[in-house]
């Protein structure tokens, strides 16, 4: 699935005028991709980020998904598309309390009422293995560490098979070895399993896993690199 | 797997649910309890007409409740027997009396006059003695529950009533009055002892034949008898609990404690239903984030309203139907029609979503974006 964004931009009123966080960007993203998302606190990642996920509207620009203009849609069509395309992977697991971590995935597809499908079963049975949550299924989500929540967040990023993967700070709240662990799996997914994965981050231990680095400042596109294939000389 | 979800919601944020089921057995369980009592008083308040076994009461004309008539001619007896659709006629005499008490002290009753051998509008359930007892001039019958007010005395003592001997004859059940204490005898007594002119009834009981039909036979006794009023037995209890109910302020106060009952359990459900949406404010988001659309978030809380409902709804009937259970039989009034019951599940339901609608709203302003910072 190809991801356009042109000329998107946004506002926010922050109490006393109207400041413009992000300024009109063009951006096109490719499936089979990993995509970093880089720069200082502030420079507008996670603005940009909940845009393209289409939980946040652009004050301007379009958005277009295989060419289809996405921009305006309505919310509910928005929600349905979120849930069809995009998986999200969040800062902070956000597993919902009191469901057990199988039904926190199954909760990622059957939220619009759906019907929890045997493919869907044995979906979630393959992830927990390749995700090496083995045996966690019935757990309630306090009862894992936090490495393995994460795990858990990306297994419901992608129980509906989604083209899209939008991940902010995934590793943020993890020690470094499962932040490689979660890198190493959004590696997989982006390149074995040819999905659009687009990883925010200004944690220097994720930029050599990135095919692509776009780097922002004080919401302008300062750097748009393939340091995987123009080798060192256009690294971080 | 939305309902799935309320459930599992409910089941972990264990007090707000334990609380918001507080709610709802308290609307129920209040609501219920009031209701019974006031059924029960109504039931009291027609006791008279409801057992008296005819099919139409014949009073004085523009007749208020059953308790406030004229006295009538007993000439129309004979003239109801003539019709073809009537197949027997009885007169009944109310008055009041003083009955002497055991340690000498005055109890006031309302004299209920039963012509023998028939004795119509007599006691219809009896917890002592036996029914033909009151065949006996002498004899008089009160109910089980009102035999502290005269002293308990033991059957075949002798008393007063204004004067006059009498003697506990049977002791009834169920018969209790709102509008006092009631003390069966035969009509000639109680015209002895209230000093009633001769051949004057307060009201004429009537039999219809099996498979008349009723409102023809109405509409003839009215027409043979312009100058009564005419009316079947249901028509003269409603008249005279709505009486009673609207001018004794009983239907106000009894409006008033069931509504606070009411609001009292809605401000419960409402403020702990917000409270458990309030915690769970980050996941309504998430849950928006992932792809539920606002009418999916909506599902998810009205599911839980409706649960909460149901449960407590189950459990209000529980505690209810133990107090009821307790209370049967005892002089606290006690009553449940059959068509209650539904009818204050289906409004506490209702009542639930109603409590559910503030934290709906605050559920529904869950910002998808949000999860995100
Ligand atoms: N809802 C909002 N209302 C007002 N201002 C906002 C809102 N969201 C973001 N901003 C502002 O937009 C700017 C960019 O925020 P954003 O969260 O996109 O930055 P970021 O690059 O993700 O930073 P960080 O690395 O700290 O997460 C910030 O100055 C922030 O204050
Ligand atoms: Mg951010």
């Amino acid at each position: 699935m190809e991801l356009q964004l042109e000329g998107i931009a946004r506002d926010f009123w922050d109490g006393r005028e109207l400041r413009r966080v992000l300024f009109p960007l063009n951006l096109s993203l490719t499936p089979g991709e990993l995509t970093v998302l880089a720069g200082p606190s502030g420079s507008g990642k996670t603005t940009l980020l909940s845009i393209i996920g289409l939980v946040l509207r652009p004050s301007e620009g379009r958005i277009l998904l295989d060419g289809r203009e996405v921009t305006g849609l309505p919310d509910d069509a928005a929600a349905t598309l979120r849930l069809s395309r995009f998986g999200f992977v969040f800062q902070q697991p956000l597993l919902i309390e009191g469901l057990t971590v199988r039904e926190n995935l199954f909760l990622a597809v059957g939220i619009q009422g759906g019907r929890i499908t045997a493919a869907i079963r044995g979906r979630a049975e393959e992830l927990f293995t390749s995700l090496g949550l083995q045996g966690t299924g019935d757990m309630l989500p306090a009862m894992l560490s936090g490495g393995m929540k994460q795990r858990v967040s990306i297994a419901r990023a992608l129980i509906r098979n989604p083209a899209v993967i939008l991940c902010d700070e995934p590793t943020s709240s993890l020690d470094a070895e499962n932040g490689q662990v979660v890198m190493d799996i959004l590696k997989r997914i982006a390149v074995e399993e040819g999905r659009l994965v687009v990883v925010v981050s200004h944690d220097a231990r994720v930029f050599p896993y990135a095919d692509r680095l776009v780097k922002l400042e004080n919401g302008r596109v300062v750097a748009d690199t393939r340091p995987l294939s123009e080798g060192a000389e256009a690294g971080a | 797997m939305r309902s799935r979800v309320a459930l599992r919601l409910l089941l972990h944020d264990r007090s707000s649910t334990a609380g918001s089921l507080l709610g709802v057995v308290a609307i129920v369980f209040l609501v219920g309890q009031q209701l019974s009592i006031l059924f029960g008083l109504l039931n009291y308040m027609s006791v008279l007409v409801d057992h008296s076994g005819a099919d139409v009461w014949i009073t004085s004309a523009r007749l208020r409740n059953a308790d406030a008539g004229d006295l009538i001619s007993g000439r129309y007896l004979e003239r109801v027997m003539g019709l073809p659709e009537v197949q027997w006629a009885d007169p009944l005499l109310l008055a009041n009396g003083l009955v002497r008490t055991a340690d000498g002290s005055f109890e006031a009753v309302r004299l209920v006059g039963l012509r023998r051998p028939r004795l119509t509008g007599g006691p219809w359930a009896l917890a002592a003695g036996e029914g033909e007892a009151l065949l006996d001039l002498e004899a008089v019958a009160v109910d089980r529950l009102d035999l502290g007010k005269f002293g308990n005395p033991a059957l075949q003592r002798v008393t007063e009533i204004n004067g006059r001997r009498v003697r506990f004859g049977a002791v009834s059940s169920g018969a209790r009055a709102f509008q006092g204490t009631l003390v069966f005898l035969s009509l000639d007594k109680v015209k002895e002892a209230a000093a009633t002119p001769p051949g004057r009834y307060s009201a004429i009981l009537v039999g219809l034949k099996p498979g008349v039909d009723r409102e023809r036979a109405l509409a003839r006794l009215r027409a043979l008898l312009p100058e009564c009023g005419v009316f079947s037995t249901p028509e003269l209890s409603r008249r005279t609990q709505l009486y009673y109910l609207t001018n004794t302020g009983i239907g106000g106060s009894f409006g008033f404690s069931t509504s606070i009952a009411v609001l009292i359990g809605v401000v419960i459900i409402t403020l702990t239903m917000y409270a458990s949406v309030l915690g769970r404010t980050r996941d309504f988001a998430v849950m928006r984030a992932l792809g539920a659309r606002r009418r999916d978030v909506a599902v998810v809380v009205l599911c839980q309203a409706l649960m909460v409902g149901a449960v407590g709804i189950f459990l209000g009937f529980l505690c209810l139907a133990a107090i009821l259970n307790a209370t049967r039989g005892s002089d606290i009034p006690s009553y449940m029609p059959a068509s209650v019951p539904p009818l204050l599940a289906g409004i506490t339901l209702l009542v639930s979503l109603l409590g559910s609608l503030v934290a709906l709203r605050k559920a529904l302003q869950a910002d998808p974006a949000s999860v995100f910072h």
